[in-house]
């Protein structure tokens, strides 16, 4: 056969195919479209023949752009939309958690044992606390832990209203959830930076306020909200060490490959992550401020806790391993 | 084929056992694309911010203003890559602007996972500055991959492969058999001359024919004819039409 001959036995293929593609790229294909994997199929055959038999450029490049485009057409995703989005939430996130529990227990250590620690000493060292909160911070604590003030007075003079303070909280804290996971690329160093630096922040908050301010304010603003956003804080450095972790330790898969399956298995971890911090400015936003006695303030404060911590060990048991 | 060495063509494998060429984009024009969405971005930051102060405060109060104004850049800052490229187009308006398209290493489009992945570590790509990582680890990887695409396993591509259209060229030289046997990237190489050579001068023409010396054993105009003539006989080794009268110089190309 010459490629003419060829070329011309092939046409009304490629021809029908690019037909059922502008039909399949319509909102309502016809019925039509059904032969469309089948004639996709055959092309792919014809563009072999056209490659190994080295037909001109024009051919094997027309039918190798026809290809690509059915191929987008056949794989098209549908991204499950809110269903699949709760599924990953309720579902996939706790798992991925407990199937990285080593992890996991590692972020959370290094998270609150630094923290504990410069809260304990800061009241009888003050001085190193208040040079990480600098004469800013210390204001600011002040002005919300300090012995008369309240911070939901604080909050209400800086925002204005709970909505304003949420959608701050959000823009503010899941940016930090994010650059935290990405930061973790950096063979887990970034996120790791962000978890310290956080660490040792909120210890020495939370120390110069025993030394300096009043205690029962700060334990009653932080008890429900902080349950959420500090375990968003550690499961974001854990999506981070987890991609981190696969460019130091790829362990028998190639770098790039171990690279694109940590990914996926960051991926529930980190939206995890963000919902459980825009559940905590939620909280801080309408919850924390509300001036209610202490009583119900640590009662709630502890279900949240709970609730979290159940909520990691419990739910999506009994669903089949997403992973 | 013998071109993807020294081209950005990349051959995918698809599921269905066939090759196919992706054209991968380089540094420079995704460099375009992201200023452009850039410009977008922040010209869309703006004009809604304008709306927004202008209308809302006296319909919700200033702070709830504010406070949907910053959820409107935290979306933006964040999603409005991923909105495009896990849409059906696979592209941002800019990358659509210079016929880019992200899509997934196997050739596939992009899931919405693959998005959010590629663009959040947008963050370390950048760093420290200009996207500096991003660019030095695309000149690492064969794909042009930056460290999102890298974790994400995508590719930008050009949307279309161009379609080179060789014009109709009656071609006068004289099939000959090659005096050599022919290694199929070999016959690839004189089939692509032929195709192309219409469209270039003379004088390139003839330098690239005579590279060919080995196999044609002669320079300058009749190096190549006989490059031609050998590619006219590997295209159809028995000519039915007859052999148009051999022309001097120049006169070789007819359209």
């Amino acid at each position: 056969m010459t490629p003419a001959q060829f070329e011309k036995q092939i046409e009304p293929r490629w021809q029908k195919l690019e037909k059922l593609l502008k039909e399949a790229e319509k909102s309502h294909p016809s019925a039509e479209v059904e032969e469309l994997p089948a004639t996709f199929r055959q092309v792919c055959h014809d563009l072999s023949v056209a490659q190994h038999r080295m037909s001109p450029q024009r051919l094997t490049q027309q039918l190798n752009a026809l290809a690509i485009r059915s191929y987008r057409v056949l794989e098209r995703h549908s991204a499950g939309g809110w269903e699949a989005f709760v599924r990953l939430f309720l579902v996939e996130f706790p798992q991925a958690v407990r199937a990285e529990w080593k992890l996991f227990w590692w972020c959370t250590a290094l998270f609150y044992l630094p923290a504990a620690l410069i809260a304990v000493i800061t009241p009888s060292y003050p001085e190193w606390a208040m040079t990480l909160l600098g004469p800013d911070g210390m204001m600011q604590i002040e002005s919300m832990y300090g012995e008369a003030s309240k911070p939901s007075d604080y909050v209400r003079e800086s925002f204005g209203s709970g909505f304003a303070a949420f959608c701050f909280y959000i823009w503010n804290n899941v940016s930090i959830d994010f650059r935290t996971f990405a930061g973790g690329i950096l063979g887990g160093v970034g996120a790791l930076f962000v978890l310290l630096f956080n660490s040792i922040y909120l210890g020495a908050v939370f120390g110069y306020v025993h030394y300096s301010g009043n205690p029962l304010t700060l334990y009653t603003w932080v008890v429900a909200h902080g349950a959420p956003e500090l375990t968003g804080v550690v499961i974001s450095a854990m999506a981070g060490m987890r991609v981190g972790w696969s460019v130091l330790r790829p362990g028998r898969m190639e770098r790039r490959t171990a690279l694109v399956l940590a990914g996926r298995k960051a991926l529930p971890l980190l939206v995890g992550a963000a919902v459980l911090t825009s559940i905590a400015a939620v909280l801080e936003g309408f919850w924390s401020p509300m001036d209610l006695p202490p009583v119900i303030k640590f009662t709630a404060g502890g279900m949240c806790w709970l609730l979290v911590a159940m909520f990691l060990m419990f739910s999506g048991r009994r669903q089949k391993d997403a992973t | 084929m013998a071109v993807t060495r020294a081209d950005t063509l990349q051959s995918v494998e698809l599921a269905d056992g066939v090759e196919i060429q992706l054209r991968v984009a380089g540094p420079a024009v995704r460099s375009m694309a992201y200023m452009i969405d850039l410009l977008i971005r922040i010209g869309v930051d703006i004009l809604v911010a304008i709306l927004a102060f202008m209308l809302l405060p006296d319909l919700v109060g200033m702070e709830m203003t504010n406070g949907l104004f910053l959820l409107f850049v935290f979306f933006m800052e964040w999603f409005y890559n991923v909105f495009f490229e896990a849409g059906a187009k696979g592209s941002t308006p800019g990358q659509r602007s210079m016929k880019l398209r992200v899509m997934s290493v196997t050739g596939g489009p992009v899931s919405l996972a693959q998005a959010v992945m590629r663009n959040f570590l947008r963050v370390v790509d950048f760093m420290p500055g200009l996207y500096l990582t991003g660019i030095v680890c695309m000149l690492f990887t064969k794909r042009f991959q930056r460290l999102g695409d890298l974790v994400a396993n995508t590719v930008v591509t050009y949307a279309e492969v161009p379609i080179f259209m060789a014009p109709h060229v009656e071609i006068r030289a004289e099939r000959r058999a090659p005096s050599k046997v022919l290694t199929r990237e070999e016959q690839a190489a004189l089939l692509q001359f032929l195709e192309r050579a219409p469209l270039w001068a003379d004088e390139r023409r003839i330098e690239l024919a005579t590279l060919a010396h080995p196999l044609t054993e002669a320079a300058g105009v009749e190096g190549l004819r006989r490059l031609c003539g050998m590619a006219l006989w590997l295209q159809d080794p028995e000519d039915k039409s007859g052999t148009p009268p051999s022309l001097k110089g120049a006169g070789m190309f007819r359209s």
